[in-house]
């Protein structure tokens, strides 16, 4: 990304966000229409997003609950695929530690991949510097997502069934996937938990998932000792 | 109000995630074996939740030629232009075309 020095990092946040933002729209949409074919009223499925503030999420949980999986099930599902909040939260502590305490938490809840992928190419080697820009960013993703769910879920029940807009969330998921693998060890796990998916597609509220992601990590880990 | 009671739950364990770090344990890292694993939870989870969208509430899982197909084009696009609109156009008019023909 150009830098743009001597701007502050207020207007560098919101100017970096809005180029990433656009990935997410269809995220909103295919949220709406999630919401809608769930059957919940409009305005509980929304709660999700500033409750949740995460995509893969939200629409990982609201689909299982759809689907009629188990209040645990889909939590589980959902905390997973959240799971690499964590690994960022790892990388970007050393940079909180000479950050305000108040700062800590409310920069937790905007630690979205969009704001950690922007945090990470953008110089910032001040810490008021990079608390402004860190706010900046948040916010307007913020208020972006509030406003573009709404907008998805306003738009989901009117779109017809038949265009089968659901196989949009297993598109984008898998498109994902395709984004983050960076080694042919990754793609190999993908593709034993997609297997291992398919073959357990009966077990009840989609303990399947579960069982296929715990197979397909170890698998994945077992893979990287081979290269060596 | 079981609905919300999942989102509530969702929203508290993905905060918790985002804020062990941050605000906790700051200058603690993970082992380098639980970092490792830890790369490999996305993969492994978008793999299975991907197959886990196409089963119905009934256990059925409908996974045809449409279906793959159009998760292929999708995966390859999005690898090769990095792109998540391109990939979206481009799978569902493979998926709706062939479902068309079929």
């Amino acid at each position: 990304m150009a830098s743009s020095e001597g701007k502050s990092p207020v207007w560098r946040g919101m100017k970096g966000s809005i180029p990433l933002f656009i990935p997410a729209i269809p995220f909103a949409f295919v949220f709406g229409v999630v919401v809608a074919e769930s059957g919940l009223p409009g305005f509980l499925g929304w709660s999700s997003a500033p409750i949740i503030f995460g995509g893969a999420a939200q629409i990982t949980l609201l689909t299982l609950l759809g689907e009629g999986a188990s209040v645990a099930a889909a939590v589980t599902a959902a905390l997973i695929v959240g799971a690499r909040h964590l690994l960022y939260s790892v990388t970007l502590a050393p940079r909180f530690q000479s950050q305000p305490r108040w700062f800590r938490w409310v920069g937790a809840y905007m630690l979205i991949d969009q704001v950690f992928a922007l945090v990470s190419i953008e110089e910032l080697d001040d810490p008021d510097e990079f608390r402004h820009f860190y706010l900046s960013a948040g916010l307007t993703f913020w208020f972006l997502w509030m406003s573009f769910t709404a907008l998805g879920i306003a738009i989901g029940p009117i779109i017809p069934e038949g265009w089968q807009l659901a196989f949009a969330a297993p598109v984008l998921f898998i498109s994902i996937l395709a984004v983050s693998v960076d080694r042919w060890q990754k793609a190999a796990a993908a593709l034993v938990a997609m297997i291992a998916m398919a073959a357990l597609a009966d077990l009840p509220n989609r303990l399947g998932i579960l069982v296929a992601a715990i197979l397909a990590m170890f698998v994945g880990i077992l893979l990287e000792r081979v290269r060596r | 109000m079981t609905v919300f009671i999942a989102i509530v739950l969702a929203g508290l364990g993905t905060y918790a995630m985002r804020a062990l770090f941050l605000v906790a344990l700051s200058n603690k890292t993970f082992p380098p074996l639980a970092l490792r694993l830890l790369e490999y939870v996305a993969p492994a989870v978008m793999g299975a939740l991907v197959v886990s969208m196409l089963i119905d509430s009934t256990g059925q899982l409908s996974l045809g030629a449409p279906e793959l197909a159009g998760l292929g084009c999708a995966a390859f696009v999005a690898a090769r232009t990095r792109n998540h609109i391109y990939a979206l156009a481009v799978a569902m008019a493979v998926f709706w075309g062939l479902r068309w023909i079929m």
